[in-house]
């Protein structure tokens, strides 16, 4: 039997000096080829959580394990791809898309050492499949927001990773990017069959792209498919942070919420049709032009 | 100043004649060939570093290291006035090597400083920075007390030459120190350009994909430091940070390719260290500022040369291969 993709037991984390914990006694299974999203509000622990995925930080309590293994060996094995915020990225760099890339991939070649062809297929199929290709040769700072998030994905995918984690992916994306970006994840899901861990406070970020949902504020409010998803574990989440939501207005008062996971079909009879993907939608008594979320990426 | 700026193309011609007149004199070619060659490797190593400081954007980093630098002269001065033997002597390898040191450790200091953000990035930068200074000024004029007091010579430099170097006074010595520091230092940069360049321009993913970035940081750090006093000799502290900026700030706006880059700053250091050098002979100045504002209106000319590029190209699109409506 397969380990599962992350495995997080009662694992506390409290930054030296601080003395509120950012992660206090989480637990979370992830199970290969599944694609969870956590969402949480603005400081609510989701970066701590996810260096700690990714061996960055130390285990003060509890235990992590990814695909069976310490997060740093996972993550010096090539086994984690790890897609950064944007805002980490230095733009003014010289860089085409394709040099973005190859970095990730051949960084630990021996200095006097040209790129092997292996490594180079592998740079070209990472492109190709994240559609990139066709902008490979364009520097980083010239690129929209969609395709440097798709460049960012290639350079993840160029290791050849089990487990995909994406830090707050569709932040300075707009609507139209967010839906294409979706459905590459999608994409990606099938073809690779890859494990994908979303961080985001963008609830719509989270519903396109996850079958599964956990909401964490310090603590885990919720671990489960999106329709146990409710407005009283969002109000719970965001009550200090209501503007975390994109779009969603000052007040859950009267919000419906209605959520389902892929494949499923919708109870609503608004929506009485399947969806390829998690859907996740709030409506508010003050209506869509008011601020509705549909988080839905339809196929 | 004025004057400087308003040359124009027709009378730099009479600053080459001057440098190659100099050249064809065998006295004056003495001193005119050391300081070429110990500015020419200074100016390709602070070109090629320059580029990973601007995009980095370590500028300001890069100017708390160049005045660390007065901390080590004030150390080495007070060793020479306590034990007055010659080997510590200013311009001695042993005043180079404390500084070097000097320079390394405010370095590391600012850059951990940074990173634990105790305190903001440019306070603590800033912090180091007029520390240094003060410390290099009072251990300067207390070695020249103690060294008095005790009657060894005062060794302790002047503090125009700290400020603004003399290329000009440079000899072969100062041109093999140069020429062996550019060498190690390029040398690493080779050797872990790929490493290197992947901390430069994401910083966050190369420690998440396996780069050790501590040791980056170090080791940018320690070229930084040999640079910086290396080039102390050519521009002095005061506008040494200006040769590990403006090579690349200028080139950056050129173009977007890595390797172009790097050549089109060492190219633009070489060209304004044989402009500067030869209207400095010309009109008599100093050669360091000369150098500094003939890479400055490098800079501007490229600045003018990307904004006029960006007005004419068209902003970036995103192009879906299959448009998705957003569903309702």
């Amino acid at each position: 039997m397969n380990a599962p993709a992350v495995q997080i037991t009662r694992t506390s984390f409290t930054y030296p000096g601080e003395r509120i914990a950012a992660l206090s006694q989480v637990s979370l299974t992830v199970e290969p080829g599944q694609r969870l999203g956590i969402l949480g509000p603005n400081g609510g622990g989701k970066s701590t959580l996810l260096k700690l995925i990714l061996g960055l930080l130390p285990v003060q309590s509890g235990s992590v394990q990814v695909l069976g293994m310490e997060p740093a060996a996972a993550r010096r094995a090539g086994l984690i791809g790890y897609v950064a915020q944007r805002a980490d990225l230095e733009l003014g760099a010289p860089l085409s898309v394709r040099q973005v890339v190859q970095l990730a991939a051949a960084w630990r070649l021996s200095p006097f050492s040209m790129i092997p062809s292996g490594i180079r297929q592998r740079v070209e199929r990472a492109l190709a499949i994240t559609e990139a290709l066709p902008f490979a040769e364009r520097p980083i700072g010239d690129l929209s927001g969609g395709q440097l998030q798709r460049a960012l994905i290639a350079r993840a995918l160029a290791c050849e990773p089990k487990l995909l984690v994406l830090d707050e992916p569709t932040v300075g994306i707009d609507a139209p990017g967010q839906v294409q970006f979706a459905k590459l994840l999608s994409d990606l899901h099938a073809k690779l069959g890859l494990t994908i861990l979303t961080v985001s406070h963008d609830l719509r970020a989270i519903a396109a792209g996850s079958d599964a949902v956990a909401c964490l504020a310090q603590r885990l409010h919720f671990h489960a498919s999106p329709q146990g998803l409710t407005p009283r574990v969002l109000a719970e989440l965001f009550s200090h942070d209501i503007a975390g939501i994109a779009g969603l207005p000052g007040s859950l008062e009267g919000t419906h919420i209605h959520a389902h996971g892929p494949g499923e079909p919708c109870s609503d009879p608004a929506h009485s049709h399947t969806h390829a993907t998690t859907s996740v939608t709030l409506t508010t008594p003050r209506g869509q032009a008011d601020g509705t979320i549909s988080g839905r990426a339809e196929q | 100043m004025t004057e400087l700026l308003a040359i124009s193309p027709a009378a730099l011609a009479p600053a080459q004649l001057e440098l190659w007149a100099w050249l064809s004199d065998e006295t004056q070619r003495q001193i005119l060939l050391p300081a070429l060659a110990a500015g020419l490797p200074v100016i390709i190593m602070c070109a090629v570093l320059s580029v990973l400081v601007v995009i980095k954007r370590l500028a300001f980093v890069g100017q708390g290291v160049a005045h660390s630098a007065f901390g080590g002269v004030g150390v080495a001065a007070m060793f020479a006035a306590i034990t007055g033997v010659s080997w510590a002597a200013q311009g001695s390898a042993f005043e180079l090597g404390i500084v070097v040191i000097f320079c390394i450790l405010a370095a590391i200091g600012m850059s951990s400083v940074s990173d634990r953000k105790a305190v903001q990035v440019d306070t603590g930068i800033g912090l180091f920075l007029v520390a240094s200074m003060a410390l290099g000024a009072l251990l300067v004029e207390a070695a020249r007390s103690v060294a008095s007091s005790r009657g060894h010579p005062v060794g302790a430099r002047s503090w125009e030459s700290v400020l603004f170097g003399s290329i000009m006074t440079a000899n072969w010595s100062d041109a093999i120190l140069a020429a062996g520091a550019a060498l190690v230092v390029l040398l690493a940069v080779f050797i872990i350009r790929r490493p290197l360049l992947f901390y430069i321009s994401d910083e966050t993913s190369a420690r998440a994909f396996g780069v050790p970035t501590g040791a980056m940081r170090v080791a940018l750090m320690i070229m930084l430091a040999i640079a910086t006093v290396v080039a102390m000799r050519l521009t002095g502290v005061v506008l040494s940070s200006a040769l590990l900026i403006l090579p690349g700030a200028a080139a950056l706006k050129v173009s977007r390719r890595v390797v172009p880059v790097v050549l089109l700053a060492v190219s633009l250091g070489v060209a304004a260290l044989i402009v500067g050098v030869g209207v400095s002979l010309q009109f008599n100045w100093s050669a360091g500022p000369c150098v500094v504002l003939a890479l400055t209106l490098f800079f501007i000319a490229g600045a003018i040369g990307h904004r006029v590029v960006a007005i004419r190209t068209p902003p970036p699109e995103d192009t879906p291969a299959t448009p998705t409506p957003i569903a309702s």
